[in-house]
């Protein structure tokens, strides 16, 4: 369950360019992003299915995407002809690794908490990343709450409702989504370009 | 990678002994001189580090001979120029606190003892992901770390050993029915085999990364790895029979064990760790002390400071060295005349000094000359500073003379040895040859 199985086979190579590529020369102005976001959530619930299904979504030929398993990057376009590529740090989900945290969204623009709907204790833990990124990210990072799994509608535990009262009161962006059918992925991802502050310009 | 990065690094030396480029030159040198006035505060140093870098690319972009260059040549600039200015800083900035020396040695310690009982299942590593080779090839490549002198080379053991992981979870979700995982399992195995590592001074160089690589460079996906060995350094530090899937009394035990185990082979251990710090000096051997010793072996018993670290260096030494100075500098001037009077007849005027190979060389002479004159401490920091810069440019000159040479066949050596460990060949080699 959760992912589908084929990954594309370029893993090597994408690494070690540490030099020599524009991209991660921090080349980020107003039409042209670069977000490091991070995604938090208990082990098991999906969060590097979720990104590996939006890597792959978008797989684009010429686009140099880094296939790593835990360290993802994809750009997309909007409507509005800016871009944002989006670095994705996957935290640990198992409790002992909880303290570490703050090492991994340190200076993060987004934060994504995902919680698995067939098991209320991933939603509690949800509640409580939410709690530390309010108290300690940085001032104005984007929230965002993922409901995954949603294709497993007769095993659900946490009601929709419960996902977005939550997110209501807490002030963030809340969505349910399937890694596994990609349903609402992409959604995801372009909700929240659209809602990073933008570095202000004229306008 | 390692291979072109050296050859980036002897463009930048060559276009450091461009004429034009003096300004640079004068720069890099009065910022690595005044470097010696400061007391040892890490987080300072950094700072300053990271501002001279800035001031320098600013400099670089509007410099003549980078005209019209590319950002990618601008940044294999910028590259060689954290190479050369934290070579030559290395002593000064690397596990200069006692503090960072004591948790180097915490660690190392606690990892010792968690070596002779935790098992992959203590941190629920799945049974998928347990590759006994790959396991192997990624520790031996964050062994590398403390082999290398420079920020970027420190900073890619990390990247290297995480690839190897990477792809083992890679191989796990494409052969097995193995949900990927992600972080749930990068972390856990990085952790592991930093425990099988135990890669000599870890914390100093994750700091030494930290505080001065390029910080245009530590980002994304570098500053993604960095984060987490700094992560599993700190979940080692903290570990307690709480962060591991094992009973708490076994755990105590264990540990219990371990510790008596160790004690009792005290003086081994400590013969072996006295061998591994021994080892770890000679892993990076600076091509300048290479040169030094080969030139100095006949009058080393006349010059004891040579091996000494500031921190040793007591008031009384101050006398001691002041006067080895003046000898030294008396020594140098009448040497670099002699020199100059032997080829005048033949040249007809007067040569640029020795192998004039630019201002590097060029003005270290001058400056010595000068320094004298003077009998203050400053000048005795000048003065040794140049001397030691001299040999060192001689050295990576030489290297460079030697790699054109021998480039196409040892290309695969280079990847194996790792760049200091085959300047110190190739600088051994061409002196032999010249000998």
């Amino acid at each position: 369950m959760g992912c589908s199985s084929s990954l594309p086979g370029r893993s090597s190579e994408q690494l070690g360019g540490l030099n020599n590529n524009p991209e991660t020369n921090g080349v980020s102005d107003a039409k042209n992003l670069r977000v490091k976001l991070v995604l938090l959530g208990d082990s098991g619930v999906g969060k590097s299915c979720i990104v590996l299904r939006f890597v792959r979504g978008q797989f684009d030929p010429t686009s140099k995407v880094t296939i790593g398993a835990s360290f993802l990057s994809q750009t997309i376009a909007l409507q509005d002809s800016t871009t944002v590529k989006f670095e994705i740090w996957d935290t640990a989900g198992q409790e002992r690794y909880a303290a570490l945290a703050p090492l991994y969204y340190r200076g993060a623009a987004v934060g994504v908490v995902v919680y698995d709907i067939t098991s209320p204790e991933s939603f509690n833990k949800a509640q409580y990343w939410v709690k530390e990124l309010q108290k300690h990210g940085s001032p104005d990072i984007v929230l965002a709450l993922v409901g995954n799994k949603a294709d497993l509608h007769e095993k659900r535990e946490v009601p929709v409702q419960d996902g977005i009262d939550y997110a209501e009161k807490n002030g963030m962006f809340f969505i349910e989504t399937s890694a596994k059918t990609a349903d609402n992925i992409n959604q995801l991802f372009e909700e929240i370009a659209k809602r990073i502050p933008r570095p202000s310009t004229s306008s | 990678m390692e291979n072109s990065s050296s050859v980036t690094f002897y463009d930048f030396l060559d276009k450091m002994r461009n004429p034009s480029s003096l300004d640079l030159v004068r720069s890099i040198k009065s910022f690595i001189v005044s470097f010696s006035f400061h007391a040892a505060n890490p987080e300072n140093n950094g700072k300053r580090v990271q501002e001279f870098f800035s001031t320098m690319e600013a400099a670089i972009i509007d410099h003549p001979l980078w005209a019209d260059a590319s950002d990618e040549e601008i940044d294999r600039a910028m590259e060689g120029l954290e190479k050369y200015v934290m070579t030559k800083l290395f002593a000064r900035t690397f596990a200069v606190s006692p503090e960072d020396a004591m948790i180097d040695q915490e660690i190392s310690e606690k990892i010792c003892l968690l070596q002779t009982f935790l098992r992959p299942e203590h941190l629920d590593i799945p049974a998928v992901l347990r590759n006994e080779s790959s396991w192997l090839l990624a520790e031996k490549e964050l062994q590398k770390i403390n082999a290398f002198k420079t920020p970027r080379e420190k900073l890619l053991c990390i990247m290297s050993c995480c690839r190897v992981i990477n792809n083992l979870l890679l191989n796990a979700s494409l052969s097995e029915d193995h949900v990927p995982g992600g972080a749930d399992d990068f972390l856990p195995v990085l952790i592991y085999i930093t425990i099988k590592a135990n890669p000599p001074r870890l914390h100093s160089n994750l700091r030494f990364i930290q505080l001065y690589r390029r910080q245009e460079k530590l980002i994304s996906e570098a500053a993604y790895y960095f984060t987490n060995l700094i992560s599993a350094k700190s979940f080692i530090m903290d570990l307690s029979a709480k962060s591991v899937s094992m009973d708490e009394m076994e755990f105590e035990k264990s540990m219990e064990a371990a510790r008596q185990a160790n004690n009792s082979s005290q003086v081994e251990h400590s013969l072996a760790l006295d061998e591994a710090s021994m080892l770890g000096e000679h892993a990076y051997p600076a091509t300048a002390t290479t040169i030094e010793t080969e030139t100095t072996t006949s009058g080393r018993l006349n010059y004891p400071y040579m091996e000494a670290e500031p921190g040793e260096l007591t008031v009384e030494d101050v006398e001691r060295l002041l006067k080895l100075y003046k000898d030294v500098v008396t020594k140098y001037t009448s040497l670099c005349k002699t020199v100059r009077y032997l080829s005048m007849p033949r040249m007809g005027v007067i040569p640029p000094p020795s192998r004039g190979t630019g201002a590097l060389s060029s003005q270290s002479e001058e400056t010595s000359a000068n320094a004298s004159h003077q009998a203050n401490s400053s000048s005795i920091l000048e003065g040794t500073d140049f001397l030691s810069l001299e040999p060192q440019e001689t050295s990576e000159d030489v290297h460079h003379k030697g790699e054109v040479q021998r480039s196409e066949n040892c290309t695969k050596e280079v990847h194996k040895l790792g760049v200091d460990e085959m300047e110190a060949k190739i600088v051994k080699g061409f002196q032999q040859n010249t000998d």
